[in-house]
């Protein structure tokens, strides 16, 4: 065995390469902030112009194929540009983005021509996607959707869309596409009644409106930075009667639900690997439990609070260990489909004991974000994400039933 | 970057021939009939263990051992924790080898590694007291020197498989520190009585009225080796969190496999999500404690600072184990409380090692001044 990350001579020789790009293409004013909602436009599109000269690098979809504009590059490198935006703050791939999660659908259903047409542009870091599967009435019921795309009478090669969705994108609207799952079907059975698109998020009859929530954040990231944590607003979509050629459907009228199945796949924890990063908050809490004098008197007048900093401890490195697991089995071709979920399941529901143990030992202090006040300021980004970790990529009752399906429990394995 | 979390051909290799070991050897009754045992093992298992070489797994091949890495004696122990097969090869071949190693005179590791190593001798660590602590600093024992050697006054509780050793290392209180005295468990004055309780496992009282030991019992050349017996347990807990890990990973297999075909209220319980809850949970447990246990080994192996991992992986294994026979028992219910269930010997070991070499509550709070300095 061997758990090291210490990059290889090779490795080193690409980190100087990286490093190099970084400072040539990271561009003057790109500020950080730990509250995304501080984020400006002009910010974001700061970060969409990094992406787009990441794309022309072939570094933002590093690992795919290169005839339609990925890397073509294995996960020891991938590694290393992720760690190196890291090293300078920025997250990567630096935007919110749901087009990783189309990107496998294409590959394996699309024709010839979608994969030609669909994958450059977002390989190349030139279209933003927003993910579209959830409705009032399909939360963690996926496949209850009741947005209708049903087949003109007479243009045939047409979908007319009718419906809305909730709780979608990122902070700046539009996006460039939608991936938008429909009902295709009113009469099918479930499952079989489903159509999946990456169609064009202009057309006539789209409406987008802001949705505010409480707080921001995105999946709770406890560990390492994610692509440009999400701020608190999300977006309902609705359609009227908006048409959509039969060119943007991907698979057939009915394979919606296969296309979901492997979109799902990425989004709980599969596809390409990526190797978690140290988790640098919880480590820079650490560091200002041992030196930060009011801290230090929190610890001594109350030993009980030593607990809590254990907790966090271990549930951090947890959650590394099986982030590195994870990227080993998927890198070595082994099949565990668990382990995705798993960790998903993990990194929720210790996302919210975190909060409540950085309470006990901060106190108040937890909720305050960078002031002269602040006792240890990076913690401000994993409180946000946390706070909102349960519902993104599904509920953590509905990651166990995955997991369930997974480990066959109560059900006779796969073969 | 090497990420590499495989086993190598020859750990493979030794895993292959630990499973075969236990399908032939140490099957369910022959691990029913050792639980209440006071040696935990019969002497035809023990030669066999010895002829495999894993009696000296890890001491050099220069004592007569193998010479393999701690992580190899990890997944060696992980097999023989399915089971799980008591006696004392932890015990002796991990930790007192390793106190050997690491306390020894040349001359002392000469004579002692290759009888460990072959099986001859087996050697164990009485150490914890009636003020029961895994701190050096509580231990009370009392040697005076005499003449021709040394004199130890005290009692040892809950010293882990004194029952099947040959020889024990004391600790004592020597004036200048803690001394570290091998001693013949013949020796007169020397009792060892099995501590009685269902979930004792093999735990006794080691009574020491004036053991006269030789001057050359002392191990090493001083009489402080808190040092050397502080590295050897940190060296060997992994490969004991390795053995729980074995256990766990049994419970979450049998009752996997219960759930495919016990049928209640007309369905197979594995198809009701309380049940389901269960078993995801027992195996969060295996997995945080598989993973935490093994880079704690190859960071020993690999001679990176490891301290940290070391209380984290024994905190987190000894309660994963403990947690994962409980939820078996949930899910299993009635048929595994009786004496002939497997998850009732698990439910005995996890019980019995959670204090072994320090609980939770222990390596928490070292762990916690690790990081805080508190």
């Amino acid at each position: 065995m061997d758990f090291s990350l210490e990059y290889t001579e090779e490795q080193e020789h690409f980190a100087g390469e990286v490093r190099e790009w970084i400072k040539e293409n990271i561009p003057d004013g790109l500020v950080n902030f730990r509250d995304p909602m501080k984020k400006t436009r002009e910010q974001w599109e700061l970060r969409r112009e990094i992406g787009r000269r990441l794309g022309k690098k072939g570094w933002l979809f590093a690992g795919y194929p290169p005839e339609y504009g990925g890397g073509g590059i294995g996960s020891d490198k991938r590694f290393v540009i992720s760690r190196e935006f890291e090293k300078v703050g920025v997250g990567y791939p630096p935007f919110y983005d749901s087009a990783r999660l189309a990107v496998g659908p294409i590959l394996s259903l699309g024709t010839d021509e979608q994969k030609q047409r669909f994958l450059p542009p977002i390989f190349r870091g030139e279209v933003t996607t927003w993910q579209l599967f959830t409705e009032p009435e399909a939360g963690t019921d996926e496949a209850n959707q009741q947005t209708d795309a049903l087949r003109h009478d007479k243009e045939g090669e047409y979908f007319i869309v009718n419906g809305s969705k909730i709780f979608v994108g990122g902070i700046y609207a539009p996006p460039n596409q939608f991936l938008l799952l429909t009902r295709s079907d009113r009469e099918a059975a479930r499952h079989e009644n489903l159509a999946m698109f990456l169609a064009p998020a202009d057309l006539p009859g789209i409406t987008i409106n802001p949705l505010p929530l409480f707080v921001s954040g995105t999946l709770a990231q406890v560990n390492g930075p994610t692509a440009d944590s999400s701020p608190a607003i999300k977006h309902q979509v609705f359609f009227d009667d908006v048409r959509i050629h039969e060119s943007f459907l991907i698979g057939g009228d009915r394979d919606g639900w296969r296309v979901t199945t492997a979109t799902l796949d990425v989004e709980h924890g599969g596809g390409q690997s990526a190797i978690p990063l140290e988790n640098t908050a919880v480590k820079r809490f650490i560091e200002q439990c041992r030196s930060n004098p009011r801290i230090q008197r929190r610890l001594k007048e109350n030993p009980q609070l030593l607990e809590s900093v254990v907790d966090i401890f271990i549930s951090s490195e947890i959650v590394r260990l099986w982030g590195l697991r994870n990227a080993w089995i998927a890198d070595s071709g082994q099949r565990a489909p668990y382990v995705g979920p798993q960790l998903g399941l993990y990194t929720k529901i210790i996302g919210g004991e975190i909060i409540e143990s950085l309470a006990r030992v901060l106190g108040p202090y937890t909720f305050i974000e960078s002031t002269e006040w602040s006792l240890a300021e990076d913690i401000f980004e994993v409180v946000q994400r946390a706070g909102l970790c349960f519902a993104p990529a599904g509920t953590p009752e509905a990651q166990k039933i995955i997991i369930s399906r997974a480990l066959a429990i109560g059900r006779e394995p796969r073969r | 970057m090497k990420l590499d979390l495989g086993l190598s051909e020859n750990e493979e290799m030794l895993k292959k021939t630990a499973l075969d070991f236990m399908r032939r050897d140490a099957t369910k009754e022959v691990v029913q009939n050792l639980q209440d045992t006071d040696t935990g093992c019969t002497t035809e298992l023990w030669q066999k263990m010895a002829g495999l070489g894993w009696a000296g797994i890890i001491i050099p091949e220069e004592y007569g051992g193998t010479g393999s890495t701690l992580t190899s004696a990890g997944v060696l122990l992980e097999v023989l924790g399915t089971g799980p097969l008591p006696g004392p090869l932890f015990s002796a071949s991990i930790l007192g080898s390793s106190i050997i190693m690491e306390a020894g005179t040349e001359e002392q590791k000469r004579q002692v590694l290759p009888a460990i190593a072959n099986g001859s001798q087996v050697v164990t660590l009485a150490m914890t007291e009636p003020d029961f602590s895994w701190e050096p600093g509580a231990i009370q024992t009392k040697v005076s020197h005499s003449n021709d050697g040394f004199t130890l006054d005290g009692v040892k509780l809950f010293a882990y498989d004194a029952g099947a050793a040959t020889h024990l290392i004391v600790a004592a209180s020597t004036g200048d520190g803690i001394g570290l005295f091998l001693v013949d468990r013949k020796s007169e004055g020397l009792s060892v009585t099995r501590l009685p309780g269902y979930l004792a496992g093999q735990t006794f009282e080691v009574k020491m009225d004036s053991v006269r030991v030789p001057q050359a019992a002392l191990l090493g050349e001083n009489a402080n080796n808190l040092q050397a017996l502080e590295s050897a347990i940190t060296r060997s807990i992994p490969v004991l969190c390795a053995y729980k890990v074995g256990g766990c990973q049994a419970l979450v297999d049998m009752t996997i496999l219960y759930s495919r075909t016990r049928v209640q209220f007309g369905q197979l319980i594995g198809r009701f999500q309380r049940v389901q809850d269960m078993i995801i949970e027992m195996v969060n447990q295996l997995d945080a404690a598989r993973w935490t246990t093994y880079e704690c080994l190859w960071k020993l192996d690999a001679d990176r600072p490891a301290a940290e991992s070391v209380h984290m992986a024994k905190a987190v294994t000894s309660a994963a184990y403990w947690e994962a026979s409980t939820l078996a028992h949930r899910v299993f219910s009635g048929i595994s409380y009786a004496k002939d269930h497997p998850a009732s010997f698990h439910t005995r070991a996890s019980r019995s090692l959670y204090h072994y070499l320090g609980d939770p509550a222990y390596h928490r709070q070292r762990l916690a001044k690790l990081l805080t300095g508190v």
